[in-house]
């Protein structure tokens, strides 16, 4: 109790923590792609283009041009090419700069 | 006259910490769907359950635009809607901040369609982008958490390639 009424005496600090604990269920979220660009063909690349359903991935030269903000974690990049992506696990992308969520993945064999 | 870039950056600062201050315990939320399939407001209703609590943060709802200090925007923003989200945003009191919400928001879902905008700044500034389809509740207290910068960010350092930069 008299933690409590230090604690609510403090001006700006949350009531509880966030995350007040770990959460089990977000091991259960679909989440973005992670590449792993050592593996990543040109051909990989196009193929995952082609299925994903909205304009978060598209190829520009030798990189692969993922935007996070478009990925809505449907998991076909992954069913398309699976050793070469997989789920990243992160879901807590919240940004102030929509730009940030663009994120540039080098291709095998590329000139980067 | 349009301010410059930079004069328009530290704009942007002063009124995030003035956020920070005003509403580090009591922000008030409106929703607003402009066009969403309503899995979004699934997820923002679920943050009021007890499992998120978003209470226990100093979030609330409010059913009036004229109250609340967050816009919380889900949906492509169908062009029909546009002047009355411009409405909703011109009646919140300052400072305010506007939240898209889900990929749809975010210009994800409907990039090229002749009926919405595909995306919500285009009629709105836009302060906090939370991505996703849908969002998980976790990823918008994440994102609320970021708008009254209470948390810090984390994308700027995530590359999305595997073993690098955090992700798995």
């Amino acid at each position: 109790m008299p933690f409590w009424f230090a604690r609510g005496l403090r001006r700006g600090i949350v009531t509880t923590r966030y995350p007040a604990r770990p959460d089990q269920s977000a091991a259960w979220l679909p989440t973005p792609p992670a590449f792993r660009p050592g593996q990543l063909t040109r051909q990989d690349a196009d193929r995952m283009v082609a299925v994903c359903p909205g304009p978060a991935l598209r190829r520009r030269g030798d990189t692969l041009v993922f935007d996070a903000g478009a990925c809505t974690a449907c998991g076909k990049c992954i069913e398309a090419a699976p050793h070469a992506a997989s789920s990243s696990g992160e879901f807590e992308l919240a940004t102030t700069v929509r730009s940030a969520l663009i994120k540039e993945i080098p291709i095998r064999g590329g000139l980067r | 006259m349009n301010p410059g870039p930079n004069e328009t950056e530290a704009a942007a600062g002063q009124l995030r910490e003035m956020i920070a201050a005003q509403f580090g315990r009591s922000l008030h939320i409106r929703t607003l769907d402009t066009g969403s399939c309503a899995v979004c407001e699934q997820e923002i209703r679920l943050l009021s359950a007890p499992h998120y609590d978003l209470h226990r943060l100093g979030f609330f709802f409010t059913p009036a635009p004229r109250h609340a200090d967050l816009l919380l925007v889900t949906g492509p923003m169908v062009r029909a809607f546009g002047v009355a989200a411009r409405k909703t945003y011109e009646a919140m009191p300052g400072p305010k901040v506007v939240v898209a919400t889900g990929a749809c928001a975010l210009g994800g879902v409907y990039p090229q369609d002749p009926f919405v905008h595909g995306n919500v700044g285009e009629v709105l500034p836009v302060d906090v982008w939370i991505p996703g389809c849908p969002p998980s509740p976790l990823a918008l207290l994440h994102g609320l958490g970021v708008a009254v910068g209470r948390l810090a960010e984390r994308t700027p350092g995530l590359t999305f390639i595997a073993g690098e930069g955090g992700a798995a």
